[in-house]
């Protein structure tokens, strides 16, 4: 295969994703707001991240943003319909501070993004990026190598003071330097209540021989090996490489006796829909969505966890306009600008004073657990562990293998 | 003289675009993709090139499967479009009459729609729940819980389908170019219908079955997307995994040592198969002979 091709299968996976993105949104996105309360639970899966996060010695030492003046222009790379659909958040920006806001839908995996970015970022630029959003590893990994600048706190009145307890301190930034949240959601399982013979109450019901064959998992590694773990007794916030290894090999086991019928990325949507999958692992934010569209539809956090991550905003290094790009990630931690935001994507949303807002707005969007969980809901979630460089290799490799390549 | 130099040096000139648009978008990239197969390292710590040959032997012990498989399922979905093309093509070029025009357009306009639709609108009739499962669940070919989507015929069937073309144009020209006053002789020998199509039309669209079983296979053995929609990992074929190795687990030696061992058996495979039905046949030379 020639190498044209490789840029052809990309341009293939990009189409193959884009008329599905509505979903992806939901899919990468579902952050939802925490409520203040999930802050304790999730302050404290928070401290014990073993490794992995961005204090190895070896990483180059981060520049903090100067202070400046106001650009014209602001390029900010975000994963498709994950901002609301008439962009009054950015028009109020470009009003507010005369910046023309260049918004692309860029990303539609971490992994990919990573790829396309990687030689740009190395070479210290950005490629005119100001503001990328990635999940928390990713986050973790830009840090690592040096590709993001540190924020100048003074500058982020609004997101220090609006962003919720739970998410101020993670483990790969204990103090929000160089990562500031974007939306939240969680793994878990979605499922057809018109085609299960009784609602699902854990993952044991993704390994029911009734659903043979109609069972999918996410593509994404996190999700789908932390949620196999976490119900094989394991606890992927501190879990070691084996245990993840065994849920690994479980999964294969359902591969191999064709129980999982395949592993998917946003596309599950349309899978569930249309009634090819009845039981699998997919988002939170999709099932608020899709469930909207199909009362048939329903998201489950399994008794034994849910996987819950966060997508990040960063500055990479090199990023023309980083002193805006500080303004505009302030801008989004206002709560009058975040509503808006929040009620288009009904993801989990790290700014506080929020939910008032919805409320009045629409109070069954307030109310709703998978966009504004209370603690007790949260109990039943987890966080991915900070994995080592090496450590994620083998893992993404074995789970690679499994998911067939 | 220089009229002379000028006539010599005049198609190394013509050529010189087509050399140059070669040399930087195929054989540059191909050079840097090699060098990058013979790499060491990870994403984090950067890729440096240590001369790593058994990345060749690993990407080829961890991936037989897929190899073997994408070469069944282009092997099988070649076999497929040629039994369907050659009637298809045969019936346009020789009993098309006035419609001939209109047929050959039917065959391409469904190409007009991309690619990616095409096949995601195959996992719409294929689904579950859908039309074609329904009425083959009726009448009792599939099981009551059987599933056509996300299975080996789903994907060797939309193999088939999405490079059916490339098999059906290369005939219809090598078949619509065959003499008709060739037959006509062939009748006059008293030769049957069956002895006709056999001894005269079937050697006689020789160019047009190889060109056209090329021009399927080897893109349909670097196919993935077939594979990624109609199929489940137990179907992914070797495009599937260069993906993913890429795309995914940004393991770009594995990813350039496996597209390289595409290639290479890809040329065997061409080669064994120019040897079998003949260099001429190949060069589409054999029927300028006539």
């Amino acid at each position: 295969m020639s190498p044209t091709n490789d840029d052809l299968e990309r341009h293939f996976e990009r189409l193959l994703r884009d008329p599905l993105t509505r979903r992806r949104l939901m899919q990468r996105g579902a952050a939802g707001a925490l409520s203040v309360s999930a802050l304790a639970y999730l302050a404290a899966c928070g401290t014990d991240e073993p490794s992995g996060g961005g204090n190895g010695g070896s990483e180059e030492q981060a520049e903090t943003i100067a202070k400046g003046e106001v650009g014209s222009q602001l390029y900010v790379a975000n994963w498709p319909l994950y901002i609301d659909e008439e962009r009054n958040s950015l028009k109020a920006f470009e009003k507010e501070y005369g910046a023309k806001v260049k918004y692309v839908e860029e990303i539609n995996d971490n992994t990919e993004f990573f790829g396309k970015v990687r030689q740009q970022y190395d070479q210290g630029t950005s490629g005119g990026r100001d503001i990328h959003v990635v999940t928390d590893w990713m986050a973790a990994r830009m840090m690592r190598l040096g590709y993001v600048q540190k924020f100048d706190k003074s500058e982020l009145p609004n997101a220090t003071k609006n962003l919720i307890p739970s998410l101020q301190s993670p483990p790969f930034d204990p103090k929000r330097e160089q990562s500031m949240p974007w939306q939240s959601g969680l793994g878990g399982i979605v499922y057809r209540k018109d085609k299960v013979k009784s609602t699902p109450k854990s993952v044991d019901a993704l390994f029911d021989p009734d659903y043979k064959g109609k069972v999918t998992m996410l593509t994404e590694m996190r999700d789908t090996v932390g949620v196999v773990a976490a119900w094989q007794g394991a606890d992927p916030e501190t879990a070691s490489v084996d245990e993840f290894m065994e849920a690994i090999d479980k999964i294969q086991e359902g591969v191999d006796s064709g129980q999982i019928r395949g592993f998917t990325g946003n596309e599950y949507t349309k899978d569930i829909t249309k009634g090819d999958s009845w039981v699998i692992i997919g988002w939170s934010g999709d099932a608020v969505q899709l469930k909207a569209d199909n009362p048939n539809v329903d998201f489950l956090v399994p008794e034994s966890g849910g996987h819950l991550w966060t997508d990040n905003m960063q500055i990479p290094v090199g990023a023309p306009e980083a002193y805006t790009a500080q303004k505009f990630i302030d801008f989004v931690y206002r709560p009058e600008i975040q509503a808006d935001i929040a009620e288009y994507v009904n993801y989990i949303c790290p700014v506080s004073g929020v939910k008032e807002i919805l409320a009045e707005r629409d109070p069954a969007l307030a109310e709703n657990q998978l966009i504004f969980p209370d603690d007790q809901f949260l109990e039943n979630t987890f966080i991915f562990r900070g994995l080592k460089p090496e450590e994620e290799q083998e893992l993404d490799d074995a789970f690679q293998q499994v998911i067939g390549a | 003289m220089p009229a002379r130099l000028k006539k010599a040096g005049l198609p190394y000139l013509l050529l010189l675009p087509g050399l140059g648009f070669l040399a930087v978008f195929f054989l540059v990239p191909l050079v840097i993709m090699w060098i990058e197969s013979l790499k060491t390292g990870t994403i984090d710590t950067g890729f440096t090139l240590t001369w790593e040959f058994s990345n060749y032997t690993d990407a080829l012990s961890d991936y037989n499967e897929q190899f073997l498989r994408s070469f069944e399922y282009a092997g099988l979905a070649t076999l497929f479009a040629l039994l369907i093309g050659y009637p298809l093509a045969y019936v346009i070029a020789f009993r098309g009459g006035r419609w001939r025009n209109a047929l050959l357009l039917a065959v391409i306009v469904p190409f007009f729609v991309t690619y990616l639709l095409r096949t995601i609108s195959w996992e719409t009739i294929l689904s579950d729940d859908g039309l074609v499962l329904d009425v083959l669940r009726g009448i009792g070919i599939v099981s009551e819980n059987g599933r056509l989507l996300d299975t080996t015929v789903s994907v060797v069937a939309g193999i088939t389908y999405n490079y059916l073309p490339f098999m059906i144009l290369p005939l219809y020209a090598s078949l619509e170019r065959i003499d008709g006053r060739l037959l006509e002789a062939g009748y006059d020998l008293y030769g049957r219908r069956r002895d006709v199509f056999l001894r005269v039309t079937l050697p006689l669209s020789m160019p047009g079955v190889v060109a056209g079983t090329l021009l399927t296979f080897i893109p349909a053995a670097g196919d993935f997307i077939n594979a990624e929609l109609l199929g489940t990992p137990r179907q992914y074929m070797i495009g599937n995994v260069i993906q993913s190795r890429y795309l995914e687990v940004a393991d770009y030696p594995t990813a350039a040592a496996l597209s390289f061992l595409l290639m290479a058996f890809m040329l065997i495979i061409v080669l064994i198969w120019a040897r079998i039905a003949g260099t001429e046949a190949l060069l589409g030379t054999e029927g300028e002979r006539r």
